[in-house]
């Protein structure tokens, strides 16, 4: 069983790397580009048998995202 | 004689101003500081506690975040709780907002440079830990560091103002706190808060960079006056 945790930056955080990545699309021509926002993934692969959603939950709290600027999604993948 | 105090610094693998506390530590209350390993998980009896600058875990996921699970950090919590100070720099300051003794995140800085240069901070608010700096004093120390950009959101900004937890802003040289002398974008130019006890401090300056070398060697005064709290 694979779970796909998603992080990206709240609201109204800054982010200077997803602002850099925004001027060069527009360097490059992307004129209509408006935003951008940046996260990562994480894939968390777990043995089948149990519903791990709860641990998933704590860890993507506790560890792969900091909730004073970040929010967390889970996608059971598999 | 007085019995000297237990100061012990908590070393990390990515850890690189340890040295330079001890050194600092050393010349300014003469006192030889116990390196403590991460991997460390009692620590015995202590007076006062340094997590150091540095990249510790490379800055892997976030920085600071791995540093905050480590048992070494369990045993920073346990004294935390019995009062213990515990003061991180720089990186030091990301494990103790990781780890949620201090409010807040330091986020990336706006500029997206790496600031590496002295400044010069205000001392807006004094506390035990602060007992030789009177209010609004200048002081200068270095910062080197590419996520000092200090955030907490409107609720907490004003729990900590009101209860006088922002100790060190960025300001010009005769105390201006305009948006021009914050090196990161951090939020009303903090450099340095306190937990809401008093018992622990997180700043990105380094004082420890500022013992020798210049008239006024600031980090000296930093150390001597967090000693005499003890």
């Amino acid at each position: 069983m694979i779970f796909r945790v998603f992080v990206n930056f709240k609201p109204g955080i800054l982010d200077p790397e997803a602002e850099a990545i925004k001027k060069t699309l527009k360097n490059m021509g992307y004129k209509s580009v408006q935003q951008i926002v940046k996260g990562k993934f994480f894939d968390i692969e777990v043995k089948d048998g149990k519903d791990y959603l709860k641990d998933i939950e704590k860890i993507s709290k506790d560890l792969l995202s900091n909730p004073v600027i970040e929010n967390f999604k889970i996608i059971k993948s598999k | 004689m007085v019995k000297k105090k237990i100061i012990s610094i908590i070393v990390f693998p990515g850890s690189n101003c340890d040295r330079d506390l001890e050194v600092a530590i050393n010349k300014s209350v003469s006192v030889k500081a116990d390196l403590v390993w991460h991997q460390t998980s009692h620590i015995k009896k202590t007076d006062l506690i340094f997590l150091p600058g540095g990249f510790s875990y490379g800055d892997y996921l976030r920085a600071g975040i791995i540093a905050s699970k480590s048992p070494a950090i369990k045993e920073v919590i346990r004294h935390a709780k019995k009062g213990v100070p515990i003061i991180g720099i720089c990186n030091g300051f990301q494990i103790l907002t990781e780890c949620n003794l201090l409010e807040g995140a330091l986020l990336k800085n706006s500029s997206e440079l790496f600031k590496c240069e002295k400044i010069n901070l205000k001392v807006v608010n004094t506390n035990k830990f602060l007992g030789s700096f009177v209010k609004d004093e200048i002081i200068s120390f270095p910062i080197a560091h590419s996520q000092g950009n200090y955030y907490v959101n409107k609720d907490d900004l004003k729990k900590i103002e009101d209860n006088e937890q922002i100790i060190f802003k960025y300001s010009s040289s005769d105390g201006s706190l305009d948006k021009k002398f914050n090196p990161n974008g951090s939020i009303k130019n903090i450099a340095g808060i306190t937990n809401k006890h008093k018992s622990i401090l997180g700043l990105m300056p380094h004082p420890e960079r500022a013992i020798e070398g210049s008239k006024k060697n600031d980090g000296l005064k930093f150390f001597k006056s967090i000693y005499r709290m003890l």
